[in-house]
């Protein structure tokens, strides 16, 4: 039953895990259950979301992100940084000095994300404009949001933006000329992510869709920040002259960006939080908020800066980024080249298979069976939903028992109430 | 051995049918067939924080079955309209979702007061919605227009002062 097709950036380390359930109940697509005391990952139902990561007190479950030294495989080291991550310093630490900082982990280069915010912000319009029909489009560059729409959400894969994300479109673009102007092969320029999920990380590891330039790994911004934190500290009396992108910080941030592609004839919404995403693509389905030309799905709260590999509070980062913005000058920088890659549709992507997870069974006959059966057991339960057998509702309980997962036995309500009856 | 219950009334008179549709039902109703899963959910009277959870609850389920996603997304929006008109208009009611292998049949049963005119409630942009209803942006007059876009067979009965009953079949396939 379980082939395990997908890999995913999450770990369980079993000799931390208590069986406790939280992990289980703050899982959107129920892919946790927690047999003989231990948790198991469905890998077919996860989306790299990362809300266990975040809830678990135990570590648990821990993201796994590649070890630093593998930069050291390469002969030229090029780090892409996500947005969020300037965000996630106190305000006496300046912008350049954060970005600086990330250079003397040992890269040769340092790239940001924010410095295609622009580009991409021309491509999505674009992309709006030529498929009015598909309306609304649904931003692709969430990999949580992506997965969340194969298993759950199926009939809306033609909806998705069909270009590649900001930092595989960097990926592509440095890769090319890294290796005209310093000479060297492709497997000697090593390039890697600095991410703020989970998600990110399964991106890089399993390219698909809006990620298919595969990079050479990702680090996680927490992994990463004590490091960084001590390298500020040196650079802040002799900080060097970077080049910074305040104007693209935008990317963080679910709601700037959706106000950025909105326009004249364009409305866009802006959704954050993974149960928000879900109550709004369940109602994408029923051609409830066609009214919009384009939704930016981001599963974090408020976008990225909520990534769970973070270490700032997202709303706290939120507000810094938005204060870099509102100070920092913005700069021209040169598409020319990107666009050239763009009108060659190098950035095109190859429509999303649907991964369905919500069938009982490939025939409705037999579907309708394992429902009925389903529904037995269900009155049978305490409806409690309490989580204590290890399965998310008593709902989910009952499935498990009709798909040969669980027994009647799992639910310790019954089990009680049983033993009391036995004394009687 | 007991019929499907939508096939208890007499077909012609009682159902507003599709036009194309009326062999697919007269074969349904031949069946004899009890209901395979039946769903109740209870509507009170201007919940609009709940209302909307019937029908979604109805599409999860569906979903669980397969049902083909087009025709998923017309049994919602019809399903949604009618709980939400149950919710905006009536002073509560229920919803009764039968579904079978090859159809779904949804009842909408309220306690009054009842549709004046039919005919007029039919009309898209007809509306008798207060400005309560207006206020959580329902109301537009397109409740019943939509539900008879989207569903194979309809059927309303009401009158002012009494119950109001909506009922309709769509077809998975």
């Amino acid at each position: 039953m379980s082939d395990t097709k997908y890999t995913h950036a999450i770990q369980i380390l079993e000799d931390n895990c208590t069986g406790c359930t939280a992990c289980v109940r703050v899982c959107p697509t129920e892919a946790i259950r927690v047999r003989d005391r231990k948790a198991t990952i469905d890998p077919n139902r996860c989306i790299d979301c990362g809300n266990c990561v975040t809830v678990c007190q135990f570590h648990a479950i821990i993201p796994s992100s590649d070890p630093l030294d593998i930069i050291h495989n390469f002969k030229y080291k090029v780090a892409i940084v996500s947005s969020s991550y300037f965000g996630q310093f106190t305000e006496d630490i300046s912008y350049s000095v954060a970005k600086q900082a990330i250079k003397e982990l040992g890269f040769d280069e340092v790239a940001e994300e924010a410095m295609v915010t622009e580009f991409m912000i021309g491509i999505i319009r674009d992309y709006i404009r030529a498929n009015r029909e598909k309306r609304p489009i649904l931003s692709s560059n969430c990999p949580a949001v992506v997965r969340l729409i194969q298993v759950k959400y199926p009939a809306l894969l033609p909806n998705l933006f069909h270009q590649e994300a900001p930092m595989s479109i960097l990926t592509r673009y440095l890769r090319e000329k890294i290796s005209a102007r310093e000479k060297l092969a492709d497997n000697e320029i090593g390039i890697f992510l600095i991410v703020p999920c989970v998600a990110h990380v399964t991106a890089v590891h399993q390219p698909e869709g809006a990620y298919k330039h595969l990079q050479d790994g990702a680090f996680s911004i927490g992994m990463i920040y004590g490091k960084v934190r001590e390298i500020i500290k040196k650079l802040q009396n002799n900080p060097v002259e970077i080049d910074t992108y305040p104007q693209g910080l935008t990317w963080a941030l679910s709601g700037v960006q959706a106000e950025l592609v909105d326009s004249d004839d364009i409305r866009a919404l802006s959704v954050n939080g993974v149960e928000n995403v879900m109550d709004i693509l369940s109602r994408v389905e029923d051609h409830y908020l066609d009214q919009y030309d384009y939704i930016v799905l981001r599963s974090c709260t408020n976008g990225c800066v909520g990534g769970c590999l973070n270490v700032e509070n997202p709303f706290v980062a939120m507000s810094r980024i938005k204060k870099m913005i509102k100070e920092g000058e913005s700069q021209d920088i040169n598409v020319d080249d990107l666009e050239v890659l763009y009108e060659q549709g190098e950035f095109a992507v190859a429509p999303l298979t649907p991964r369905p997870i919500m069938e009982l069974d490939k025939d409705i006959k037999n579907a309708i069976k394992k429902m009925k059966r389903i529904n037995e057991f269900l009155t049978m339960l305490p409806g409690l939903n309490c989580s204590a057998c290890g399965s998310p509702t008593c709902y989910a309980l009952a499935e498990d028992i009709v798909l040969g997962k669980a027994s009647i036995d799992d639910c310790v309500v019954l089990l009680k109430r049983h033993s009391k009856e036995g004394e009687d | 051995m007991q019929a499907c219950e939508a096939a208890k009334y007499n077909m012609a008179d009682y159902w507003n049918i599709v036009p194309g549709m009326e062999n697919a039902l007269k074969e349904c109703f031949s069946r004899a067939a009890e209901a395979e899963v039946t769903l109740e959910f209870v509507i009170p009277e201007k919940d609009f924080n709940n209302a909307g959870k019937g029908s979604s609850e109805v599409k999860n389920l569906l979903k669980r079955l397969g049902v083909d996603s087009e025709v998923l997304r017309r049994i919602a929006v019809a399903s949604y309209e009618a709980e939400i008109n149950v919710a905006a208009h009536s002073i509560g009611g229920k919803m009764t979702s039968l579904i079978y292998d090859d159809m779904i049949h949804i009842k909408f049963e309220d306690s009054g007061p009842g549709i004046g005119d039919i005919a007029q409630a039919m009309v898209p942009g007809y509306s008798t919605a207060d400005d309560l209803v207006r206020e959580f942006g329902f109301g537009a007059g397109l409740g019943l227009p939509n539900i008879q876009r989207n569903s194979d067979a309809l059927h309303i009965s009401s009158e002012a002062g009494e119950p109001t009953l909506v009922e309709f079949l769509i077809f998975f396939a």
